[in-house]
């Protein structure tokens, strides 16, 4: 067939002469797209988000391996602990009605609290003789590992869902969501080794900041798995907070700044902590503003703000930014290398906005895993 | 299909209190930060863990 002279014009053509055969080639396939396009963009979009699925059902696979591995390997275990672990990863947690959003604090801190209780209670079940910097390690992987088979569950089910009933739409939401939520699992599976380890993670560059300023004063429990310790700076009275190290908790600063103040008169709080970096924004970057800068659910934030306003006391934040998986995997050197410039900026806050004879809270937030005090 | 495999790797950076020298070696299961470690080599005093980081090879 000779190529070389093809005629454009009588082949796409929409004149009396052009060939009617050719006009359907491309006629067809418009004809194919209004009618079918949405089921073509199913298939398409469902081959890129069965990738998606893949890894994820991979990360929980891997992540519940190496749970039961670390506790066969670590924990003297009476009864092989697979059918217990099987059971904590499908465990599920109702949050309070908020159709009354009255008290709907102390409700979701109580359900929340139970739920950990309870698995810390059943974990050492286990093995009694566990101790707790293992125990607390020990947890932190079972709530990797649930979190790991509930995102893959959850959205499994979404794409399961819109398979089932041939709905393009139904998939576009799973669409967008997935490279975040792909972002969330990739960093909760990279955080294994560094859990498994005891190794800081970037959340815990509050710990590691007051857990340093610490290190020479007496301490004590001041609530669970807290640490309180007392100071002196240029005639202020510091009360330095952080979660017990090195096991992996973050404690429960809220309960210890409702004990300190009780007992003292506070004229201003300093709270340091890991923060989310905006894209753009550079690593290990340190900011300061005022408020409560504590994550979670927000029950801790909460409590801090109720007791800060009850008793006027001014809540400062110095904050380092950082990206999801910083967080929560093993410590970057930028991070661990602003330690020293946010204890300056610390005693420089302390300096800035409180007189001599006056007293200040400094809580480190953040998972405390890999670093004591 | 052009994504290269990242390793972590884990350091400990030890530091001597009596004349500030520091020493990063690769981090040893048991390295707890603030947690007394080797002798100085320049004065033999012990040293303290500093910081324990990762840094990422590509």
């Amino acid at each position: 067939m000779d190529f070389t002279n093809l005629d454009f014009d009588q082949l796409f053509g929409m004149k009396d002469d052009t060939n009617p055969l050719m006009m359907l080639v491309w006629i067809l396939p418009i004809i194919l797209f209004v009618f079918y396009g949405q089921r073509i963009q199913l298939y398409v979009t469902s081959s890129e988000l069965k990738k998606g699925i893949k890894k994820l059902d991979s990360f929980r696979e891997e992540s519940r391996d190496e749970l039961i591995e670390y506790l066969k390997k670590n924990m003297k275990l009476d009864v092989d602990p697979v059918k217990k672990i099987e059971q904590f990863l499908d465990y599920f947690t109702i949050m309070p009605v908020d159709m009354d959003p009255n008290g709907i604090v102390d409700k979701v801190q109580h359900t929340v609290r139970a739920r950990e209780d309870y698995t810390r209670e059943h974990l050492k079940s286990l093995s009694p003789q566990i101790s707790d910097f293992e125990l607390s390690k020990v947890q932190t992987l079972l709530e990797i590992a649930s979190s790991l088979q509930m995102i893959y569950k959850i959205i499994n089910h979404m794409f399961l869902t819109a398979k089932k009933q041939n709905n393009y739409p139904l998939i576009l939401p799973l669409q967008m969501i997935l490279p975040f939520i792909m972002e969330q699992a990739v960093a909760m599976k990279d955080a294994i080794p560094a859990f498994k380890s005891g190794q800081p993670v970037g959340d815990g560059i509050g710990p590691m900041v007051v857990g340093k300023m610490m290190l020479e004063c007496p301490k004590e429990i001041v609530s669970f798995q807290t640490v309180l310790a007392k100071t002196d700076f240029e005639d202020r009275t510091l009360f330095l907070l952080k979660a017990e190290g090195p096991g992996s908790t973050v404690g429960r600063p809220a309960d210890a700044l409702d004990v300190i103040t009780s007992d003292s008169k506070i004229d201003a709080i300093i709270m340091i902590d890991a923060a989310l970096k905006m894209e753009g924004e550079d690593s290990a970057s340190i900011a300061r503003g005022f408020g409560a800068a504590i994550g979670g659910i927000g029950t801790e934030r909460f409590s801090i703000e109720a007791i800060a306003t009850s008793k006027k006391i001014p809540v400062f934040s110095i904050v380092v930014k950082q990206s999801v998986s910083e967080a929560i995997t093993l410590m970057t050197k930028e991070i661990a290398d602003t330690a020293d410039d946010v204890s300056a900026q610390v005693y420089e806050m302390i300096q800035e906005n409180t007189l001599q004879g006056q007293s200040v809270v400094i809580i480190g937030v953040g998972n405390t895993a890999g670093v004591p005090q | 299909m052009f994504s290269k495999k990242k390793i972590t790797l884990a350091y400990t950076v030890e530091k001597c209190s009596k004349c500030k020298m520091t020493k990063k070696r690769k981090f040893a299961e048991g390295d707890v930060l603030f947690s007394e470690s080797s002798k100085c080599n320049s004065c033999g005093e012990l040293t303290m863990i500093e910081k324990i980081f990762g840094e990422t090879l590509e």
